[in-house]
């Protein structure tokens, strides 16, 4: 083991000064006393230097794309280009205000519509919008585009259910419910949806059917077509979560595959920094028929203008204050413009290539359940090591200690003890070699490392179930904790 | 071709040898060929020095905040952003990690957005705060939510001043469920909000929830939100408050708020045409199972050490699955992380006289635009803190506002909803005092004004 993660002992922010108290802030005319704050809010007075190395001292403890492998199953951990860390704070992005008139942002407004261009390609839908923040955003408003689709129609009382595979992902029904249809789970068959019991669940009372494809099995549905046959002959909508877009950009799409509306996450395929769990940017694409419940507003070209366009009568409106997170379009249209065609994919093609070689090895010490060909991800089983004793849980944890990630850990849920592992494209053979043998190291380590793992990081194991016993989520609930006055 | 992914030609070759195969394209076999692509048709790639000059080509069609006198404000702001905050956030630690689920090599993550938390209830004066939404509006709109889940009823209230933009999200969050979002009227003088309206629809029953705003949609403080809970009762209460406003004003917790939600972008966020912005959510302790979002918490390791990681995760979609008490799986991390450096660079004393700075240089523009033949600023009488609301009484506020950014000056936005069913609407529009504007600007927009107003006389 030569990983050792940064471990400070750093301060709590609030104990780096004392917090100083007894002072009110200074009045503001007209503002009446009763409303005006009797005491500064508690927070310590520093030093930009002190807030430098306190933050640093934190990034140290933590571990990113650029400190090593990240295959998070579903997520893209792919490389987040600097070229597009630097366009995105030119002062001509960052100095812009949605409310500023049009005449004045035409760039902005340009940029949009050229990346809205490409997105119509790469999802095949004639129509695309880019008001959603992330990727569950962009389900549940294409979801209240189906529900408004149907109540134009007369059919809102009538079509009450979403359906999803078993193995979609988690914000797939909560964004159903969202949308207030009830949910229907249809069973997967060798990983993959069992079409007879599709055939015989969908009916009338159908709204949508929601895909991932390739799906969380990192299979992809052969029986697509069939598939999409299925749920557009009971008149339902079928719906492509693309948050595993990256294993087929540009060998399909899913307007070829016969979907109506679409998510993509910009924040995997197209190269977006996660930021430690945001922001994110959300695609909706929409074949014709749903097209005109896109969001307001609409970019449009007119002559050589661009212009935002409010006048859409079958509009759900606004799904957030302003149109697109400008800052990460404009990372993605970076890496669109960067790969182009062949670039794109050059991406797909390299990621399953990357997958199956990874799986081809990591297959030789736990079982896979389903089918050997896979896309961009693949599943593997940790039931072998109930055996010994241990759960998954514990092979994620001793992955850490060799200076990479886990894979996702429990999920999808119809496979026992699953780890889904991704390695994008950006990962070179050596990488996914250095992979395989930390995997290696981590199986065949003593069940006691195993289990007492990670012992390289910042923190050891950490105790998530007294976390959800006993909930501490400030730090008054940690000195109330601790004995002390509530108040510092 | 960029080096984003390996160039070297062995590789392909070495792993394709591996698995036994000629091609790449024998690894897609199982995509049917009837639903196979031929060409994307978005043409070729380009170097990265190309890139570079292609967008830097389009960014520069925009003209910046910077190249007029800016008076734009609302919930979305331009306010200067210290170099640190950015020097933190691009940290690549922290910016290229995923949510963090392994706890363990995450403690960075993770315990920025527990001092995050606790910034925002000692902001609030509540008790938990969650990890972030998308924005203000989808925070008011998860708000909603939870009122729903704590309180029964199929009815919301909500200012009729509230921006047009939160309330069309507030009606999509009520869509799914079936339930309504009504306005309260505001009284014509004082742009305050109408407590009798209030007390009569809480007596006629079925509402579940009431949401107000500080500063409100027109810019002004409204005293009466002091008496809100007590008319409303157990009738939860939202709060969507501007957080610089919080460190002069009580905090909301101290006046019955049951939530306070906020948009954040203001702390330590360029405007940056509206993205990424930042929600902020923060509830009673009784509600936390209710709310949405990732919540950090703080425990112990194996060998008794402070340790932080996600928890009730079984609110959560990725277990609760149909169930959960929202969908949110991203959320605004990383601002959220520049929300706590922005607010520990300036300091509570440092925000509060910030926020002093701005409604000095609002009072100063009321006074300046005030006396214009043409003009009501403000037009309501309530106090206001940094921006407040200007009725244009001749000709229309689109010209106005077009008539002075001839002049370079971004004079406010329009109070409107822009669709075109929205029908007839008040011309007003919000001025706000920004960190770039001082006397001189303020004393430009007036003479702008004057002779805008002045030809539309004329023309008139």
């Amino acid at each position: 083991m030569t990983y050792r993660q940064a471990r400070w002992e750093e301060p709590d922010i609030w104990d780096l000064a004392p917090i100083r108290t007894g002072d009110s802030p200074p009045a503001i005319p007209g503002i009446p006393e009763k409303l005006r704050r009797k005491e500064h809010i508690r927070w310590p007075e520093l030093s930009e230097q002190e807030v430098m190395r306190h933050y640093t001292r934190l990034s140290q403890m933590n571990f990113g794309v650029d400190s090593g492998s990240y295959p998070l199953g579903s997520c893209t951990m792919k490389y987040n280009p600097k070229v597009s860390e630097m366009l995105a704070r030119r002062k001509h992005a960052v100095e812009l205000h949605p409310y500023q008139p049009e005449s004045t942002a035409q760039g902005a407004l340009e940029l949009f519509w050229r990346l809205e261009r490409i997105l119509t390609k790469v999802t095949g839908m004639p129509e695309v919008s880019l008001q959603a923040a992330a990727g569950a955003h962009g389900e549940y408003a294409s979801l209240l585009m189906v529900r408004a689709y149907f109540r134009d129609r007369g059919e809102a009382e009538k079509r009450t259910e979403v359906l999803l595979p078993d193995t979609a992902h988690g914000t797939n029904p909560a964004s159903a419910a969202m949308a207030g249809y009830t949910t229907r789970e249809i069973p997967s068959r060798d990983g993959c949806v069992d079409l007879p019991a599709l055939k015989a669940a969908v009916s009338e009372k159908t709204a949508c059917f929601m895909l991932t494809n390739p799906n969380t099995a990192g299979l992809f549905e052969s029986e697509i077509l069939d598939i999409a046959e299925t749920v557009h002959g009971v008149g339902g909508m079928l719906y492509y979560d693309g948050a595993n877009l990256n294993a087929i950009m540009g060998i399909t799409s899913p307007g070829r595959m016969g979907f109506d509306v679409a998510h993509l996450n910009l924040h995997k395929t197209f190269a977006t920094p996660h930021g430690g769990g945001g922001p994110g940017a959300g695609v909706l694409a929409a074949g014709e028929t749903l097209a005109p419940y896109l969001p307001v507003p609409r970019i449009v070209k007119q002559g050589r203008k661009y212009h935002l366009d409010y006048d859409r009568p079958k509009s759900i409106g606004k799904i957030k204050t302003a149109y697109g997170n400008f800052g990460l379009d404009l990372r993605a249209y970076a890496f669109a413009l960067t790969h182009g065609e062949e670039g794109l994919k050059h991406v797909a093609r390299r990621s399953v290539l990357n997958s199956n070689y990874t799986a081809l090895h990591l297959g030789k010490f736990l079982p896979r359940p389903f089918r050997t060909l896979v896309k961009h991800e693949f599943v593997l089983s940790g039931s072998p090591l109930k055996e010994l004793g241990l759960r998954t849980a514990d092979l994620a944890k001793r992955l850490l200690d060799e200076g990479v990630h886990a894979p996702t850990e429990y999920f999808p849920s119809i496979v026992d003890e699953a780890l889904m592992v991704e390695l994008p494209e950006t990962e070179s053979k050596r990488e996914l070699d250095h992979y395989i043998a930390a995997f290696e190291r981590a199986i065949h380590d003593t069940p006691e490392n195993l289990r007492s793992a990670p012992h390289a990081t910042s923190v050891r194991r950490v105790d998530e179930v007294r976390a959800a016993r006993q909930p501490l989520l400030t730090w008054r609930d940690l000195r109330a904790a601790a004995g002390k006055a509530q108040t510092p | 071709m960029p080096h984003w992914i390996s160039n070297d030609p062995g590789e392909e070759a070495s792993m394709l040898n591996a698995l036994g195969i000629k091609s790449v394209d024998e690894l897609f076999t199982d995509v049917p060929k009837k639903a196979r692509l031929g060409r994307l048709g978005i043409g070729p790639g380009h170097e990265e020095f190309e890139v570079v000059d292609t967008i830097d080509r389009i960014l520069n069609r925009n003209r910046t905040l910077t190249q007029f006198a800016c008076f734009l404000g609302g919930r979305i702001t331009p306010r200067y952003v210290p170099a640190a905050v950015d020097a933190i956030i691009s940290r690549s630690e922290f910016y290229t990690a995923y949510t963090p689920y392994q706890a363990e090599t995450s403690q960075g993550t993770l315990r920025s957005l527990f001092e995050f938390q606790s910034l925002w209830t000692e902001m609030t004066g509540l008790d938990v705060a969650n990890a972030s939404l998308y924005d203000g509006s989808t925070a008011a709109g998860e708000a909603l939510l939870l009122c729903r889940r704590v309180h029964e009823g199929r009815r919301f209230l909500v200012p009729a001043s509230l921006p047009w933009e939160e309330k069309s999200v507030l009606c999509n969050y009520g869509t799914g469920p079936g339930l309504s979002v009504e306005e309260i009227p505001y009284d014509s003088k004082s742009g305050c909000l109408d407590l009798n309206f209030v007390r009569a629809e809480i007596a006629k029953g079925d509402v579940f929830g009431v949401l107000a705003d500080v500063p409100n949609g027109f810019g002004h403080v409204d005293e009466g939100l002091l008496e809100l809970k007590s008319l409303i009762g157990d009738v939860p209460l939202v709060i969507a408050a501007d957080p610089l406003s919080l460190s002069t004003l009580e905090p909301p917790g101290s006046y019955g708020a049951d939530v306070v939600v906020a948009e954040g972008q203001g702390f330590g966020m360029a405007s940056c045409f509206g993205g990424p912005l930042l929600g902020l959510f923060a509830c009673r302790r009784e509600h936390v199972r209710a709310a949405p979002g990732r919540i950090v918490g703080a425990t112990v390791d194996a060998i008794g050490q402070r340790a932080y990681c996600l928890t009730l995760t079984t609110r959560e979609q990725h277990i609760r699955r149909s169930r959960a008490t929202s969908n949110i799986c991203t959320n605004e991390s990383l601002m959220a992380l520049a929300f706590v450096v922005y607010a520990s660079l300036v300091g509570p004393r440092g925000l509060a006289q910030l926020q002093v700075e701005l409604a000095e240089k609002a009072r100063t523009l009321a006074s300046a635009l005030g006396g214009i033949e043409g003009l009501r600023a403000p037009r309501f009488d309530a106090p206001y803190l940094g921006e407040f609301t200007v009725e244009v009484t001749r000709g229309t506020a689109r010209e106005f506002l077009d008539g002075v950014e001839r002049h370079r000056i971004l004079g406010g936005h329009l109070l409107k909803d822009p669709r075109p069913s929205a029908g007839a609407q008040p011309e007003y529009f919000l001025a706000a005092a920004t960190d770039w504007i001082g006397d001189r600007e303020i004393q430009k927009y007036a003479r702008a004004a004057r002779t805008v107003l002045t030809s539309a006389r004329r023309s008139a």
